[in-house]
Order: structure tokens, then sequence, then C-alpha cells
């Protein structure tokens, strides 16, 4: 036996002790967080950007209930940083795992924001201030924000960060508004990126997705042709805290659509760009920004181009019923290819039913664009040594049985990462892959609580 | 043909093309050029009529004869349904079954083809070679000059031009010090009679160009139609498939010399041009790069893209020489005025037939002003020949 083996306590005891790294804030890390903290156990939350929330915090409503998105998360995002268990590094990252379920040694990048967290109140002073405009990535160009900014007002913590690419102190050495301006000292240019190292039993992966860029697949227009949107870029222009107010507004001039064409399964299910998978939301989303957009006004005119309705969850498909009687949605079964009109950048939509080709002008377009691994996944798989399936998707140990694991014991995934999800499935999947990290705290090692399975097994067969 | 043959036959095509994999999205409609011009033309549908095992309606129906097989769907389709293949392998079941298209010009391309089968048979087709030009009948470098000695003669009216493109490809290999392999003995490609079904014909003409393509010695073969170059690189294969003599597009060839430092581009060429993919040459090959990387090197000269280029290059409107109608005027005129739109003064192409088409839609009474097509359609290698 050796002398790391340890020593007989209750199994709270060893949750007191239990230590686990969350690699994602989003809302797969944010659950998982939660209840390994609330359990009793240490967590410490990565976090790539300067906020935790994730995509749920982009979103304008949630299917199926249409609850205001961030307004659920938010108290989350409140909690998880309150949390007395919980140890939220933002602006972080994961560069290096070594050791062992239960004694993995971590080291994490702190990117630095160049504020002092602990002084900055995000009064937000220093960001009136700030001269720099840069096109907010928050709201994809749709939007400006400073050199000098909060991602977006719900953020947490609601601490600012400097852009140190586009800051011209730092990149040049001029202004230094932000430091005249803060009254607490917060601002400090000299501030450099370290390296922490944490010792934790189990790590969990939620680090999420990224939207696929549909400016390849030239046959939809985007970035073309100004009314084009993606998904995601319409939540915002939708969403009250958005960039346009809420207004629904054209790129091209202002003026609000009244009749809007939403394009299904752009770059999913479809081989030939890579992504035969079904993104398993867009169904959805399409048909709740439908809805939205009818809400925002009567005279709305709402079309869902689809190659097949996929409305498979709980009371999901009777959503799609309700789309279509209360608010007039009319669901096409054609993929379609856009052009334009050039006298007044009207979108036309081209599609095929039942053998006839059809042609219609839209004032906008909403291209359901597709969800696909974060371009960090690679790296990350590498760090964490666990595999990916060919689409770069973290892989399950057994997507039936143990969805959560991974073939490295210790090691468990939640969320977008690990396969195409939606929110309460992401948030499952959190609670689950906790409750598998749990397992390790308590038996501290895998190996420990297989072994054990083992013996009980052997007894068993011997009996 | 018997019922059960042509369902056997359809079967295995669904296989061999992927179409069993077909969801029906309709996206091969919404692409579609014919579609476009006439709306009851529906990719999707032939499809769907096949995957429900209605084999004699779709061999035996218009709609396969009509598709141009310029393979804008396949490129696009998110199941990678190999759509032409599709239509061809249709038009063999439905050629067996005593279904033939309607070639235009009377099918003389066609019966001139036929006549070319014959083994023993005496061309006079080198009359277009001008003095000083220097070829021979055994060489490292063999120059696949394709129909248009013929499509000269025939299509003279249409296009006084249709020689120059391969008058340029025997100078500028001359320049590089090259002679090229240029003889009596080259038959039609069998591009057009492959694309219509008639393999039978096909097989034979390929079967005699290797025959005469070995006997030369030849290294290299070098190709300027983009129909030629297709067959020579995809569909030879499948009658020989020990024919493994390279086959290069006359682009790809040039754009090596010039790297290589031979091929010297020093006279001014002070105009603005714009290029016409061939569906052949961009979609079924993918050569769309080494075309526009030569234009670039040309001193003086601008390079105007048309809206649609590249490999989503629209589509000439004719295919085989099967398919000259109102729609195919329609596609063409459609090419022109994107191509007039560029404010460019010539729209360069490899295909001698696309520019005879494209000439042959500009001199009918046209519903709009002549103006908003008048753009002169000149070979592409014209161009580099003026540049050395």
């Amino acid at each position: 036996m050796s002398t790391e083996e340890v020593k007989p306590k209750g199994p709270g005891a060893a949750v007191a002790e239990g230590r686990v790294l969350v690699i994602g804030g989003g809302v797969a890390g944010i659950q998982a967080s939660l209840d390994l903290a609330d359990a009793g156990a240490q967590v410490y939350l990565v976090e790539k950007s300067p906020s935790i929330g994730g995509w749920m915090a982009f979103l304008d409503k949630t299917f199926p209930t249409n609850d205001c998105s961030i307004c659920i998360l938010a108290p989350k995002m409140a909690d998880c940083f309150g949390h007395p268990n919980i140890n939220v590094l933002t602006s972080s990252k994961v560069i290096g795992v070594k050791g062992e379920a239960g004694k993995f040694t971590v080291t994490i990048l702190r990117k630095s924001r160049f504020i002092d967290e602990e002084k900055c109140t995000g009064c937000l002073e220093c960001v009136e201030k700030c001269p720099t405009k840069v096109p907010n990535e928050f709201e994809f160009g749709l939007g400006i924000r400073k050199a000098i900014y909060i991602p977006f007002m719900q953020a947490v913590p609601r601490v600012v960060s400097i852009d140190r690419e586009h800051c011209i102190k730092l990149t040049k050495d001029k202004c230094g508004v932000c430091e005249k301006t803060c009254k607490r000292g917060a601002v400090d240019y000299e501030m450099k990126d370290q390296e922490a190292e944490i010792k934790v039993q189990a790590i969990i992966v939620a680090i999420g997705f990224e939207p696929w860029d549909p400016t390849t697949s030239r046959e939809y227009g985007y970035g073309r042709y100004p009314n084009v949107y993606t998904a995601i870029e319409f939540e915002r222009i939708i969403n009250a805290s958005g960039p346009t107010g809420g207004h629904i507004q054209r790129r091209s001039d202002g003026q609000r659509p009244r009749k809007i064409a939403y394009i299904q399964c752009v770059g999913s299910r479809n081989p030939a760009v890579g992504h035969p998978y079904c993104c398993s939301v867009c169904c959805m989303h399409s048909t709740k920004e439908a809805m939205l957009a009818r809400e925002h006004h009567d005279d709305m005119e709402s079309t869902i181009f689809y190659k097949d309705m996929r409305t498979f969850g709980k009371g999901f498909n009777e959503y799609m019923e309700r789309a279509k009687r209360d608010y007039g949605v009319r669901y096409v079964n054609s993929d379609a290819t856009v052009e334009e009109n050039k006298d007044n950048h009207n979108p036309i939509v081209v599609y095929d039913v039942a053998g006839k080709s059809e042609r219609e002008e839209f004032d906008m377009v909403v291209l359901a664009n597709t969800l696909i691994p974060r371009a960090s996944s690679q790296e990350l798989a590498q760090v964490l040594g666990i595999p990916l399936t060919e689409f770069s998707f973290f892989k399950s140990k057994d997507r039936i049985l143990h969805p959560t694991d991974t073939s490295r014991d210790g090691i468990f995934l939640a969320g977008y990462c690990a396969g195409p999800a939606d929110i309460p499935e992401c948030v499952a999947q959190g609670s689950a892959a906790a409750s598998r990290a749990m397992d390790i705290i308590t038996h501290h090692s895998a190996k420990g609580a297989h072994a054990a399975k083992e013996t009980h097994a052997t007894k068993e067969a011997s009996a | 043909m018997a019922a059960d043959e042509a369902k056997q036959k359809l079967d295995g095509l669904i296989k061999k093309t992927g179409a069993f994999d077909c969801v029906e999205c309709g996206k091969c409609t919404s692409l579609c050029p014919i579609t476009k011009e006439d709306p009851n033309f529906a990719p999707r549908l032939i499809v769907v009529k096949a995957l429900e095992g209605m084999a004699e309606q779709v061999a035996g129906a218009r709609d396969i004869w009509v598709c141009l097989t310029c393979a804008r769907c396949s490129a696009k389709c998110p199941y990678k349904v190999n759509y032409t293949e599709f239509i061809r392998g249709m038009r063999e079941t439905a050629r067996k079954g005593g279904v033939a298209p309607a070639c235009s010009e009377g099918g003389l391309m066609n019966s001139l083809a036929g006549l070319m089968t014959k083994p023993d048979l005496g061309q006079n087709r080198l009359g277009w070679l001008e003095e000083g030009m220097k070829v021979a009948e055994k060489g490292q470098y063999l120059l696949f000059t394709g129909c248009t000695p013929y499509l000269n003669v025939i299509f003279g009216e249409k296009d006084d031009r249709v020689l120059e493109g391969t008058k340029a490809a025997v100078r500028i290999l001359n320049k590089l010090g090259i002679t090229p392999v240029v003889s009596a003995d080259e038959r039609c490609c069998g591009h057009d009679q492959y694309w219509a079904g008639d393999r039978e014909t096909f097989e034979k003409l390929a079967r005699l160009n290797i025959e005469w393509i070995k006997s030369t010695g030849a290294k290299t073969v070098l190709a300027t139609c983009p129909e030629c170059f297709r067959a020579l690189t995809k569909d030879y294969q499948k009658v020989d498939p020990d024919f493994d003599i390279e086959v290069l597009h006359i682009s790809e060839f040039l754009c090596d010399q010039l790297e290589d430092g031979k091929l010297k581009l020093t006279k001014e060429v002070p105009e603005t041009v714009t290029y016409h993919d061939g569906c052949r040459l961009a979609r079924h090959i993918g050569v769309v790069d080494e075309p526009r990387m030569l234009l670039e090197k040309v001193p003086g000269l601008k390079m105007a893209e048309m809206e649609s280029a590249g490999d989503e290059s629209a589509c000439c409107g004719v295919s085989a020489l099967m398919n000259c109608d109102n729609t195919s005027k329609s596609i063409q005129l459609r090419r022109l005025k994107e191509a007039k739109a560029t404010g460019a003064s010539r729209m360069l192409a490899f295909c001698p037939k696309c520019r005879i088409h494209f000439k042959c839609a500009r001199t009918g009474n046209l519903p709009f002003p002549k103006e908003e097509v008048d753009i002169d359609v000149v070979d592409f290698l014209t161009v580099l020949d003026r540049a050395i």
C-alpha cells in the first residue's frame, strides 16, 4: 500500500477534499460545477472568454417554452460565480494535464485582462471614455464595442477586459485614458499572462461548439447578399439587448422585413461539406425564431424550407403545430438556394415543390447554419489524451451506456462538444458528468472503484 | 428492352451513383440552369421516380435528354449523388429501349463521329496547318486537336474562328521549342456519344484513339477542348484500364512551363477580358485556377470575373450537341449578359462548342437591345499567343 492511499474516512470527508476541473463555462459546464459544488466538492471552472454563459447567453428565447434565455441563465451564472466552492477562472485555458484519475496535475494559462479583477467594480466608466471602437464579436460585427469592454451586459464576472489586439495603449503606447479614468486603480497595462498549476481528481470537458461559417456554400449567398443572415445573428437582432435593440432590421437599408425565409440544414446533413450529422436543434430554433418574429409584428410572414422536420423532443412536435396554427408559419419541404434582386437587395429563394421549381422573393433570409466542434478541440484532445470522433466531437467511451465517459478514466464529457444536443440535454449531461466525477472523488481513483466492483463481481461469480 | 432489364439497370445505377442516398431535399432543382428557364424540369423528381422504381417512365421521358449534365447539381448535392452519371446511365438504358435524342444540326457531327469508327478511314483534317507551323507524326507531346477542323466546316457560318485556338496551341508549343504530334489519324474523342448514351460508338472511337496515341510514342497528351480532356482523363480508362499515358489540359501544362521559366509572357495585351469556365473543365475535372493564373501573368491584361464563375460557372446551354432549343438560347443570353456586365471587351473560353453556341445566340432576334450581349467570344489561347 502506498502512502497516498486514502485513509479510511466516510464519503462526506472524501467529497470535501474532492477537486474537479470543469473546462468550459457554458450551460453544461455551469450545471456540472453547481452540482459538484452543492454536494461539497471544490470546482475550478475554466472559461476561455472573459465571461461565463456560453452560447445560451446569445439567444433571445429558448425552445420549447419560449423562456427568455438570459433570464433563466443569468441566475445560474451568478450562483456559479458566487458559490464558495467554485473558483471561476475566465480568460483562461488548459494547456497541460499530467497524472491519472484521482490525481491529475493541470496547468492553466491565465491570459491577462490587464485589469485587477479584485478591484474592478464593473462601473464601466472606462468603457465610456475609451476612444477605440471595435466590431463586437458578441454581435457578430452587427454592433460595436470598445477596446476595453465587458462582452455583454449580464457578463459574469462583471469585470472589464482590455482587448490586446485593438487597445492603442498596448499596441502603440498611446492613450492610457482608462487608467486615468479608473478611480480604483484596477487598470494595469503591465499585467502578464500567468500559468497556474492545480491538482484535481477528475476533469469535465464541456467546451461546446461553434457555428459553421456558411460563406463557402456560395449557393446561399451569405456574405454576398446583405439580407442573408445566420440564425445566431438573427437571435441577436431580435433580442431586446441586441445591437438593434430588438428591432428586426435589414442590413441593406435598415427597413423592417415582412417576409422572412428560414433555410434549414445549412451545412448539416451534408456529407459533401463534411457534416453528415443532424445539428439536432435547427428545426426547433427556426420554428422559434419564426414565432418570435410574428410576436414582434402581426404582419410578419415566415416560411421554413426544410429537408425533414425533426422535432423529436418532448413537446417539440406540438411546438411546431402551434407555430403553424397560431403563428401562421409556412413549412415547405425543400432545400433552397438564394439569389438576389439587385434593385432592392431582396433575397430570392429558389426551391422545388413536388417537382416544380419555384422562385419567391423575401425581405430577409435566415440560414440555420450547422454547429460544429470548436477548432480548439484537436488541441485540447491532445492535451487531455482523449480521442475525437471522425467529425472532431469528443468521443464517448460508449455512446449508449457510458455517454459522458471518455476512454481515459477520470475525464468526462458534457454538452455539445460530445455531439449534437439541445439545451435541456446539455444541462442533463452536465449533471450526469458531475455525478460521474463524484464517483471518482468518493473512490478517490477510478482504479480503486473499478477494482472494488471487480472484487464484488468475482465474489458473486464464485458464490 | 424488357421492363425487367430496365429495372435491373436502374437498380444498378442507383447504387453506383449514390442516388439511394438522396434525401429529396431539392437542392438540385434549385440550382439547375434548365429549371431556371423551364420550371417544369426538376432533377429531384427524376431521382424520386427512379427511387420509386418507375424505370420505364424515367427512361422513356424527355427529361433525361434535356439535362445538360453540367454537374451544377452534383457539385452541390449534400449527399454527393453523382447526378450526371445517373442521367448518362439512364440514357444508355433508354437507347437500348429504342429511344434516341434529337441531335441538333441534323445529327451531322454525330454521323461524322460514326464515320470515324471505321478503322481504315483516311481523313483530310490537317488543311488548317499554316506555313511555318511545326508538327510531327511521332514525338513526346501529342496535341489532341479535337473536332475543330470539322466544326470549322459545319459551323463556319456562325463562327469563322473555330480553329483559332487550335492554331494558337501549335504556335505556342512551337515557341516553347516543342514539335507536337498532330495527325490525320486522330478520331473524334467520342465525348458526345458517351454522354448521349451511345456506348458502342464511344468505345470504338476510344479504342482507335488509344491505339493511335500509343503508336505515336507520346509521353504526354495535351488537350485544349474541355470535352476531349474529360473523355481522355476520365472515360478512356473505362474502355482500356491500361491507358495510363499522362493527359494534361493545355492550361495545366502551360502553368508548369510558366513556373519552370520556359514560358515567358512578355508582350502587353492591354485589354479587359472575362473567362467562361466550361462545365467539363471546371466542374467535371476541377481545372479552375490554372487559366486564371496564366491570365494574371499576361502584362497589361485585366481579368474581370462574371457573377457566376469558377466551379459555379453558368453553362453554355447545350451539351453533346443534343438539345438546342429556346431554353438553350435563354441560358446563353443570360450568360452573355453576365459577361457584358463585367465591362470586358472579350469573353475567353477553351471549349469551341461553348464559343459557337454563344456566337449563335447573339445572331438571332433578341427580346432586348443587342448591346446587352454584344461581347466578342474568343479562344483562350489566342490571348496567350499574343503575349509571348
